[in-house]
């Protein structure tokens, strides 16, 4: 198989980028508002997912060849459940303040629209470090979305940064920035993360439009200045037939 | 306090007050995908009500019965999600052969329903809450009705926005998600309503 | 009834959910379609994106069904 140069790393990015999986293609909302309380668990989150993503990833690609066309959705359904099932314990018994978090949200990664689908799309035709690089992409692009809706959630709910309460083996930082009689508890709440998780689509549907209405801007100008130089182009033939009918 | 009315008590709080949708965060995908045409949402609702009152009736016994005496308790997700997708599976198939028409109206939203969070979550939030079984089956009809009924005031609120005169960015599902803020912010003023009831 | 016996069980029941999970899936596809429901359709504007081919709506499962 012939591969265009500088492959992986597009292969890497598209996932942060173009095809989030959050912010463009709308998947794996549920976890999204869920535990996006704090930066924490917001990490936590997004580290179990990508750990899912991957091994899932990675072990549908090696055995792409052995399952059959058929059986493929609920072989990986059962490939999907069992990392989950790993993860679970090993979350368990090193992190119980995560897990504790949470709670049932570690599971659910189970019918995570995302992890199914990039088994599906991605890793059932592609080899293993393809899928491998594939999977790292949209986890870390997933975790960045996670993190950046956390980040308004945390900040403009609580007024401070608050480090330590659950990755309990490094101490406890707290940062008080905004003074705590002008916070908005609001968006601690779930309506808060119904609201974050809506501005934010909105300020990108506004850069998109912003993008295309430039675009489309630019195309009208070029469009103008062609027909200008047609015109003058006419001209100045009209002009030098006159010229040499004067001659 | 006897128990019915106890039971009616946890419906009605895990239907309204601690909503799937609106405070749980359980199966935001087909609450924000398919919730267009008031008709395509019902037929989801319902769908998913008889998926979760099956899996719940399923999943809490086989629990306590079969992988907790053998000591695999933690196999308890994997159980569940062969139990839902199977469920989903026999229940398609056997509407698929016998009932076309009852296949035209629900048939089409079972294959989605695997993948909703909020059936896996009722289930495994059952187990892992340590409920009784009464109250797992409260839990199961309180959620899915309460998801029937989000999901449908949605779609008739959202049939409403596609003709409002909405900005150009927030077209869609940002306004869709606005609105749903909303709705949660009501529910939580219901919050507190059982608190003078001793049980 | 001893711990083993149960464990024996547990897993043989495991075993048959995989099993029937598989049969099921094979059997829900190999049924056909009812009469009337050939077309049926919901709006794929946001199924697009989503990459889920066990469901129906994606669109490549969908011309498979139509054929």
């Amino acid at each position: 198989m012939k591969r265009e140069k500088g492959y992986t790393k597009k292969n890497f990015l598209k996932g942060i980028i173009n095809e989030n999986p959050l912010f463009v293609s709308i998947l794996g909302t549920c976890p999204a508002l869920a535990t996006t309380k704090t930066l924490e668990a917001a990490i936590g989150m997004g580290i179990l997912f990508t750990v899912v993503l991957i091994c899932s990833s990675a072990l549908v690609s090696l055995l792409r060849k052995v399952i059959s066309e058929e059986i493929r959705t609920p072989a990986y359904i059962v490939i999907i459940a069992t990392f989950v099932t790993i993860v679970k314990m090993f979350t368990n018994a090193f992190l119980p303040d995560l897990y504790s978090t949470l709670g049932v949200f570690i599971s659910l990664i189970v019918v995570n629209c995302i992890v199914l689908g990039r088994a599906e799309a991605y890793a059932s035709k592609n080899n293993v470090f393809d899928s491998f690089i594939d999977a790292l992409g949209m986890g870390v692009g997933y975790t960045l979305a996670l993190l950046s809706m956390a980040f308004f959630r945390e900040f403009l709910g609580t007024g401070a940064f608050a480090f330590g309460n659950i990755f309990t083996f490094i101490p406890l930082v707290k940062v008080q920035i905004i003074p705590k009689e002008y916070v908005m508890s609001i968006f601690q709440n779930p309506a808060g993360a119904f609201i974050v998780f809506g501005l934010i689509l909105a300020v990108l549907a506004f850069i998109k439009n912003r993008k295309e209405e430039y675009k489309a801007y630019l195309a009208r100008q070029e469009k103008i200045r062609k027909a200008e130089e047609a015109k003058k182009a006419a001209l100045a033939t009209a002009a030098n037939k006159e010229e040499g009918g004067n001659k | 306090m006897n128990i019915f009315v106890a039971f009616v008590l946890a419906i009605i709080s895990s239907m309204l007050m601690d909503n799937v949708v609106l405070s749980r965060f359980y199966g935001i995908c087909p609450f924000l995908g398919v919730s267009r045409k008031v008709n395509s949402s019902l037929g989801m609702g319902v769908a998913v009500v008889f998926v979760i009152m099956l899996a719940t009736l399923i999943c809490w016994p086989f629990y306590t019965y079969i992988l907790v005496p053998a000591g695999i308790p933690f196999m308890d997700t994997v159980a569940y999600i062969l139990v839902i997708a199977s469920l989903v599976q026999l229940t398609g198939l056997f509407i698929k052969k016998y009932s076309p028409s009852l296949y035209k109206s629900l048939g089409i939203y079972l294959p989605l329903i695997t993948t909703n969070c909020a059936v896996l979550g009722v289930a495994q939030g059952n187990t892992d809450q340590g409920l009784s079984f009464l109250d797992s089956i409260a839990n199961g009809l309180g959620t899915s009705i309460g998801f029937l009924l989000i999901i449908v005031t949605f779609s008739c609120i959202r049939t409403r926005l596609e003709t409002a005169n909405t900005p150009k960015a927030f077209k869609g599902l940002p306004i869709a998600l606005i609105t749903a803020a909303i709705m949660a912010i009501a529910l939580v003023g219901l919050q507190g309503l059982f608190s003078g009831i001793k049980l | 009834m001893s711990k083993d016996l149960t464990l024996v069980i547990a897993i043989v029941i495991l075993t048959a959910l995989v099993a029937i999970f598989f049969i099921s899936f094979v059997a829900y596809r190999k049924t056909p379609m009812p009469k009337g429901c050939e077309n049926l359709k919901m709006d794929q504007e946001k199924c697009a994106s989503c990459s889920n081919e066990s469901c129906m709506f994606h669109k490549k499962e969908e011309s498979e069904d139509n054929k």
